[in-house]
């Protein structure tokens, strides 16, 4: 069953940049509001309900936003009331409501793409800018998980050697710099193995080519001409939609285009949602065939 | 047809007076199996990196390499890279990028083949090697021997008609060699691939080798069969290093032909004793009262959602004996090794250090003249530029060593051999003047020379008074320096007993000698047990 | 086009163009753009920047143990964060420039920038890390000898590194949330953002004060054993 975390990388790339660059391009509450909706649905239908802390935070973190703007913000006709002789306006909370939205939508497309766009895929797409670059950080992905391993190995020597005098702060302190420059040293020499085992296999010999283990489909291209149809509509459909703040708060006119418009960008967010619907029912329809 | 030729190398390193190599000179037929052997410092390694150009150490050279008709300094660049492959030691290092596919496609990259035909390589070399289950998974969750086979077939996948490679087994366990070392086989045998190869460990793969390279002090002493040279070996250390059929051959001073693997060795045996006595008598082990490390039912894991690795273990180590703890992989002998040293905590079950509880050592005083552990990796703990600073505070365990490290003092650790780190660590650990010395997998990488020592210096330390836990794959090792043997499967001990029961009790799991007298003679299962016994048949007419 | 002899000269002229000029040009041009759209514009600009960089680095060639080194420090960087409270990020990338140069330290510094957003989620921040970052190492290459004469001088650099680094993102971050830049939401920024500036010089300093010999020797001798 292919799915939406399955396309080529490409493709969900442009996904995520179009749909995460409209909401930020636009400036537009209705379609921030779409947006936090799609992103939060996106993200529930692959974590489930789990992640309750990630909400939780994405809450506060919505609340303190929100919140910001009217205390350091003044402008605005409609006074809610006075603190410290600063007035809170109406105007100004609104636009902080509207900002909140804007950047929390931003997160959650953002959690969906790091859960999306594995460090193989972010590979693949680097890969094709610059093989080089793309080649380094494959190395130093290796290297981090190595690291990792051989600092407990090393943490685990030193403290049966008896390196570790106390149990406190300072002693840890002083431990971790010593296995840091232990690490330093293990991982310069016998990166020259790793320098070694390149050369043996020719690298440095002249033009490298790329191997990849992701194609291009039909399903990838559909999705990549869906994705740039939908964001040509929304942004022609809202471009003169343009929201006023202060000093009193100013609603476009919702005419045929701008409606057009929100709709083709709310079908945007809910597209990997339609492809995870389309897929299921289709391998139900198959299952009640065999 | 001469696949690889040598004439007249000789080779020295920048700033050094004599040459690495001397005058040199072999030949390697297309799809020969050549092992190459020598004492550590005897510059194997320097040998098969000449003979691949692209790693081929700084220095002066003279001499020819003729590699396919050619002279190796002439060959193209791609064909250089393709045709001669090799393989090092440590499978952690080599392997350059974080996923096994982009690892199989690293090599073709570089050749700046085209897609379709980079696909089709790796495609068949994964399926060949039996990689295809674990292609998308990332390096870091692989094991050694799979880190190890890919190394292989990352260069294997670059079509060579030469494969170096320089020891690359010295880093894995029994089993993951073995398995490496059949991979090896069969593409010499299936696709005439030839190899070279250097190990510290030739009991599998002399049976298997065409000819044999010996080097000793930078020239080559012998270039043949490995039956010609087994039968006719002088060099003690050199003789360490073969399988035990031709120890056993030597030690008794065999005539006729040499037998090389536990099959021949049996039958020699059959054929040269008599069976008048099939048994040495056993002394009673004896054993101080006092216990050193004491387990009762104790259980880890590592996470909670992952399963128990000690399981309700049970397991005593009295005071002044060698106790060795063998098993195979994932048994749980490092983890027991590691929660008596109180580095990992276990969730149920006590543990006593010298009659204490090991929760009552507080503020680190169980590392302080009590106990200590040599870890498999001795480079976690150097910390220091030279041999000098490493050792300061230990100058007088590094005494007693039987090494020179006057001569190594202004050397970096980590240009030391894997013999000498290994002292060296020791040295360090020995510092802090332990009671309880627990060494894992001391044998690991180095060659059988140095495991010589190390079982004299373990015993001497024995006699000193020292109670010493070894956790080791290495069946031999055990058999000649532990005082009692215990076997680990899944987490519990299934029998503890001196080496002589305990090896020849197991039908698997046992010594080459082991496994060559079963049934012809009983508890024989060291070498020196089997030498003593077959003087005592005077069966055949050498002894 | 004009040929430069001097070739620090040139690669500094390579890497002045992407990191400076454009910035430049993209400041200057901001008034002709609606302010509201100035997040965007930046995200693109930071992109493109490190897109010049890139090509400029894909085109020569690059030996295998320059590249290893590279990788170990940027590995090292997200490794490092096992030690209590402090990152020596920042220091690595420092140590790396001084010894290896201003484009190994722009490319550790953003790199790690880049590989610790893997594990601790990407976001549009990403391509600002990674040229604030960068910069920190390559401006540290171009002030090699300084640095690696005066202790001071090091130290300096490390706590400024640290608090510019942090000024630097929270302009973005008000132009994030406000889409142009508010004087009133910059300082609220920089208040909150405090704690973690203070511990970013601290941590600089710290770190820098301890590692940079140790680590500056290893790197020479690996320099002069290896022949990079």
């Amino acid at each position: 069953m292919r799915t939406f975390a399955d396309s080529n990388p490409v493709a969900s790339a442009i996904y995520f940049f179009s749909v995460t660059g409209i909401a930020m391009f636009s400036a537009n509450p209705v379609i921030s509001a779409i947006s936090l909706v799609g992103a939060i649905t996106l993200y529930l239908m692959n974590n489930g309900r789990k992640s309750l802390s990630l909400h939780l935070f994405s809450a506060g973190l919505f609340a303190v936003m929100a919140l910001v703007n009217p205390l350091v913000s003044h402008n605005g006709a409609t006074v809610l009331f006075v603190m410290n002789n600063n007035p809170i306006t109406l105007e100004a909370l609104i636009y902080g409501v509207c900002a909140a939205v804007t950047v929390i939508a931003v997160l959650y497309w953002f959690r969906s793409f790091s859960d999306v766009m594995t460090a193989d895929k972010l590979l693949y797409l680097f890969g094709a800018l610059s093989p080089k670059l793309a080649l380094t950080l494959s190395m130093a992905l290796r290297y981090v998980p190595l690291f990792g391993a051989q600092i407990k190995k090393v943490h685990a020597s030193q403290k049966a050697l008896g390196l570790y005098k106390d149990e406190n702060i300072v002693d840890s302190f002083k431990g971790g710099m010593r296995i840091f420059s232990i690490m330093i040293t293990w991982a310069l020499e016998n990166g020259i193995v790793t320098a070694d085992s390149m050369t043996a296999r020719g690298y440095g010999a002249g033009k490298r080519s790329r191997f990849s283990i992701f194609r291009f489909k039909l399903d990838d291209v559909l999705l990549i001409c869906a994705v740039l149809a939908l964001s040509t509509v929304t942004l022609f459909g809202v471009r003169n939609a343009d929201f006023e703040f202060y000093p009193y708060i100013s609603t476009p006119e919702i005419t045929a285009e701008v409606a057009v418009g929100y709709v083709s960008y709310a079908l945007m967010t809910v597209l990997p949602v339609i492809i995870a619907v389309k897929e299921e029912l289709k391998w139900k329809y198959l299952k009640s065939k065999i | 047809m001469e696949i690889l030729k040598v004439e007249n190398l000789t080779f020295s390193y920048p700033l050094t007076t004599s040459p690495a190599i001397k005058n040199v000179s072999f030949a390697v037929n297309k799809g020969d199996f050549v092992a190459v052997c020598g004492a550590t410092g005897s510059s194997k390694s320097t040998l098969l990196r000449l003979l691949k150009r692209e790693i081929s150490p700084l220095g002066e050279i003279s001499g020819k390499i003729i590699f396919d008709g050619e002279p190796l300094s002439s060959l193209t660049p791609e064909k250089s890279a393709s045709e001669i492959g090799f393989v090092m030691q440590n499978p952690e290092h080599q392997i350059v990028t974080d996923t096994v596919w982009h690892e199989l496609a690293f090599g073709l990259e570089n050749l700046n083949l085209p897609q379709p035909v980079m696909a089709r390589r790796i495609a068949e070399t994964a399926a060949y090697f039996g990689i295809e289950s674990w292609y998308e998974k990332k390096v870091s969750e692989l094991s050694g021997g799979q880190k190890q086979l890919l190394c292989l077939a990352a260069v294997m996948v670059m079509n060579p008609q030469v494969i170096v490679l320089d020891e690359p087994t010295s880093r894995l366990d029994p089993i993951a060699a073995s398995e490496f070392i059949s991979a090896l086989k069969k593409i010499n045998r299936e696709l005439s691939v030839t190899v070279i190869i250097s190990e510290h460990r030739l009991e599998e793969v002399i049976p298997i080798s065409d000819k044999l390279l010996v080097l000793d002090n930078s020239v080559v002493k012998s270039f043949d069969t490995p039956r010609n040279i087994a039968a006719n070996l002088s060099d003690a250390k050199l003789l360490y290093s073969m399988p035990y059929a031709v120890q056993l051959f030597h030690a008794v001073n065999g005539k006729g032909e040499c037998p090389l693997d536990i099959r021949e060795g049996r039958r020699f045996i059959e054929e040269n004793f008599g069976r008048e006595t099939t048994a040495l008598p056993t002394p009673k082990y004896t054993h101080s009262p006092q216990t050193a490390i004491c387990f009762s039912d104790v259980y880890f894991r590592y996470e909670r959602n992952l399963p128990d690795v000690l399981r309700g273990l049970n397991l005593i180590v009295y005071e002044n004996e060698i106790f060795c703890i063998l098993g195979g992989n994932g048994s749980g002998k490092t983890t027991a090794l590691s929660v008596a040293a109180d580095l990992i905590k276990p969730y149920s079950g006590t543990i006593e250090i010298f009659g204490k509880k090991i929760k009552s050592y507080k503020n680190q005083s169980l590392y302080r003249n009590c106990l200590t552990l040599l870890p498999q990796d001795v480079q976690t703990v150097f910390m220091r530029n030279t041999v000098r600073e490493e050792l300061e505070g230990a100058e007088e365990e590094a005494e007693k060593l039987p090494v020179d490290f006057e001569k190594l003092m202004d050397k970096h650790p980590y240009d030391l051999s894997g013999g000498e780190q290994q002292l060296l660590a020791l040295a360090k650990v020995l510092a802090a003047k332990p009671k309880l010395l627990l060494l894992d997998e001391p044998t690991k990488g180095i060659d059988s020379a140095s495991k010589h020592r190390l079982i004299n210096i373990l015993k001497q330390l024995k006699s000193d008074g020292m109670t010493i836990v070894v956790v080791s794959h290495d069946m031999e090792f055990a058999c000649d320096c532990a005082d009692r043997c215990a076997m680990f499967f899944r987490g519990e001990i299934v029998s503890v007993d001196t080496p002589s029961r305990f090896f020849t009790e197991n039908n698997f799991y046992t010594t080459a000698v082991s496994r060559m007298t079963r049934g012809i003679y009983s508890n024989t299962a060291s070498l020196s047990d089997a030498v003593k016994l077959f003087t005592l048949n005077k069966g055949g007419e050498q002894v | 086009m004009i040929v430069i002899e001097n070739s620090r000269l040139r690669s500094a002229v390579k890497i002045a163009v992407p990191f400076m000029l454009i910035p430049l040009l993209v400041v200057l041009g901001a008034t002709v753009f609606d302010e509201q759209r100035y997040l965007i514009v930046s995200i693109g600009v930071a992109l493109l920047s490190l897109l010049l960089f890139a090509a400029g680095y894909e085109k020569k060639p690059t030996g295998s143990r320059r590249m290893v080194i590279v990788a170990v420090m940027t590995a090292l960087c997200i490794a490092g964060r096992f030690i209590p409270f402090f990152k020596p990020v920042t220091a690595i990338t420092v140590i790396t420039a001084i010894y290896l140069g201003g484009e190994a330290g722009f490319l550790v510094g953003a790199l790690s920038a880049l590989l610790s957003n893997f594990y601790f989620g990407q976001g549009p921040w990403t391509p600002f890390q990674m040229i604030a970052w960068g910069m920190i190492g390559l401006l540290a290459g171009f002030l090699a000898n300084p640095i690696k004469r005066h202790k001071w001088f090091m130290l300096v650099y490390g706590v400024l590194a640290g608090i510019v680094y942090s000024l630097v993102m929270d302009i973005w971050t008000v132009i994030w949330y406000d889409g142009s830049f508010r004087s009133e939401l910059y300082l609220t920024a920089i208040l909150t953002a405090l704690p973690h500036t203070i511990m970013y010089s601290v941590s600089n300093f710290i770190f820098l004060w301890f590692m940079a010999k140790p680590f500056g020797e290893k790197l020479e001798r690996i320099k002069i054993k290896y022949g990079i």
